[in-house]
């Protein structure tokens, strides 16, 4: 499903954020992706929806060489992916269900297919009681899981979230990513940077591990205690 | 089709998003505009006045005495083949006399003190109405005076002159206020929609990321543009109406001297139609130019 070969990202001479990275992650798969402060876990991320283009390697997204794919057809792409932020990037100023359809209206869809869809995002995790509040009037927790509808409403191949949990205590934290766990279970790839080990040895699943930039590991279950 | 529906709500709701600053842009967009449809209307009115002057334009060359008749036929079929001539009349020495008499019978025993007529021969030509031809005219009677079977003219071309030096000056300034104002305009909307893009600068990073395409982002501001552009020109055209009613009420002076050239009653449509077509037009470019600029990928 994505495949990285001999991948390397500089945003400064002579400093990599990522260097030679060669991994696969294979379709429907559940990856962590861990490593200290400044590892360059963002930055793989990143790559892999194409906010940054990597200064050396290919990058293939369901077979797909996304160095090949032009800016205009970019958004093509993203709509295979769904993005989890830490800091949640939702709209102040739309309502849950409103900011959990923006992936649906930029696509042009019916309204009728929108509620429906919304719904059945909302439904997923269990914020069908908070569809019509502002985020600012709801838990740090529920606009993660709004933050979260939003990614899974448009049906996508990938979910990536960056340390979705990075602002939530650990009882949150365990929902989320149990919410992350059933996403996966419908055959969605799911990828999630996160530096949470108590977390990472509850859920245990395969984990890359990036150290300075470099790839430290990659297998499974890689996570000890 | 829903996504033109959206994109046209997108541009509203922004402009209604930013209030303060899309009305007080609106406002300043309608004044820029109403100065340049003023003098886009002067120019007008003083263009109509002259083209509708060149009507009354009648002019008399009055022939050298030695004139060969072959030479006045010549200038006879030269002008009556002339785009701008409407009708050419020749009066003979001895015709003048004639008209002489009859316009003035109680003058008639001087002529008796004469030979032959004292009375030189003329042609009497009387030119075209219609589009812009009072130039075209005033050009043709001077060529003809220079003639050398000419020995002078009567026509009164110094109001005619006049008119046009003063549309000639109020185009001239027209047109340096108008490029002025139009850039003021242009400036105006393009830092608008700059301010719009940073406002909305977290919308647009979250609407890229979920899978926007390019046009779905850009459109919207371009839009909002030509919208800032067309509300202002419209605001614009009603605004003039209302200046020119009131014009003759508060400025009786002025009105005196331009009651003639210009009309207050109303605005042709044509001045409407270009103010509405330069306000969208510099709304739409400027928008352009921004998004570019602003709205990178």
């Amino acid at each position: 499903m994505i495949e990285f070969y001999h991948v390397s990202k500089q945003y400064v001479k002579d400093q990599y954020a990522l260097q030679d990275i060669s991994l696969g992650i294979q379709k429907g798969e559940f990856v962590f992706l861990t490593g200290a402060s400044g590892a360059g876990k963002t930055t793989l991320l990143k790559l892999i929806f194409k906010e940054e283009l990597p200064s050396r390697g290919q990058i293939l997204v369901d077979s797909g060489n996304i160095n090949l794919i032009p800016q205009k057809e970019l958004y093509l792409l993203r709509r295979e992916i769904g993005i989890v932020f830490q800091d949640f990037k939702l709209l102040g100023n739309r309502t849950v269900a409103e900011n959990i359809a923006i992936p649906l209206v930029v696509r042009g869809e019916r309204k009728s297919a929108i509620d429906k869809m919304v719904g059945k995002a909302l439904n997923q995790v269990g914020l069908t009681h908070r569809k019509n509040y502002l985020p600012t009037h709801i838990s740090g927790g529920e606009q993660q899981r709004v933050a979260i509808a939003r990614a899974i409403v448009g049906n996508p191949k990938i979910i990536i979230a960056d340390e979705p949990t990075g602002n939530l205590d650990t009882e949150l934290s365990i929902e989320i990513f149990k919410i992350f766990e059933k996403i996966n279970a419908n055959g969605i790839t799911t990828i999630i940077a996160t530096h949470d080990l108590h977390l990472m040895n509850m859920f245990p699943k395969r984990t890359i591990r990036l150290d300075k930039g470099k790839l430290a590991s990659s297998g499974q279950k890689e996570v000890t205690l | 089709m829903n996504l033109l529906k959206s994109t046209l709500i997108n541009a509203v709701k922004n402009i209604a998003r930013n209030k303060l600053i899309n009305f007080l842009s609106f406002g300043i967009i309608a004044f820029t505009l109403l100065i340049f449809g003023i003098f886009n209307y002067l120019t007008f009115s003083l263009e109509t006045f002259t083209d509708n002057f060149s009507k009354n334009i009648e002019a008399i060359f009055y022939f050298n005495e030695d004139v060969d008749q072959a030479e006045i036929d010549i200038l006879l079929g030269e002008l009556k083949g002339n785009l701008l001539v409407e009708d050419v009349t020749f009066n003979s020495k001895s015709q003048a006399e004639i008209i002489f008499s009859r316009q003035f019978p109680e003058l008639r025993y001087i002529l008796s003190e004469f030979k032959k007529s004292p009375f030189p021969a003329s042609i009497e030509v009387k030119f075209k109405q219609g589009y812009n031809v009072g130039p075209k005219v005033i050009a043709l009677i001077e060529d003809i005076e220079k003639l050398s079977i000419i020995e002078s003219k009567q026509v009164n071309l110094d109001w005619a002159q006049k008119v046009m030096a003063i549309k000639k000056f109020i185009s001239l300034v027209g047109i340096f206020l108008s490029l002025i104002l139009i850039f003021v305009s242009a400036f105006i909307i393009f830092n608008v929609i700059k301010l719009n893009i940073f406002y909305r600068k977290e919308e647009i990073t979250i609407f890229r990321l979920v899978g926007a395409a390019d046009w779905y982002i850009k459109v919207p501001f371009i839009v909002e543009g030509a919208l800032l552009g067309l509300f202002g020109s419209v605001m614009a055209g009603g605004l003039l109406f209302i200046t020119l009613k009131l014009f003759p009420a508060y400025a009786t002076f002025m009105y005196s001297i331009f009651k003639d050239m210009v009309d207050f009653r109303n605005i042709p449509v044509i001045i409407f139609v270009r103010l509405v077509l330069l306000g969208t037009g510099i709304g739409l470019l400027s928008s352009y130019i921004s998004v570019k600029q602003f709205l990178k990928n």
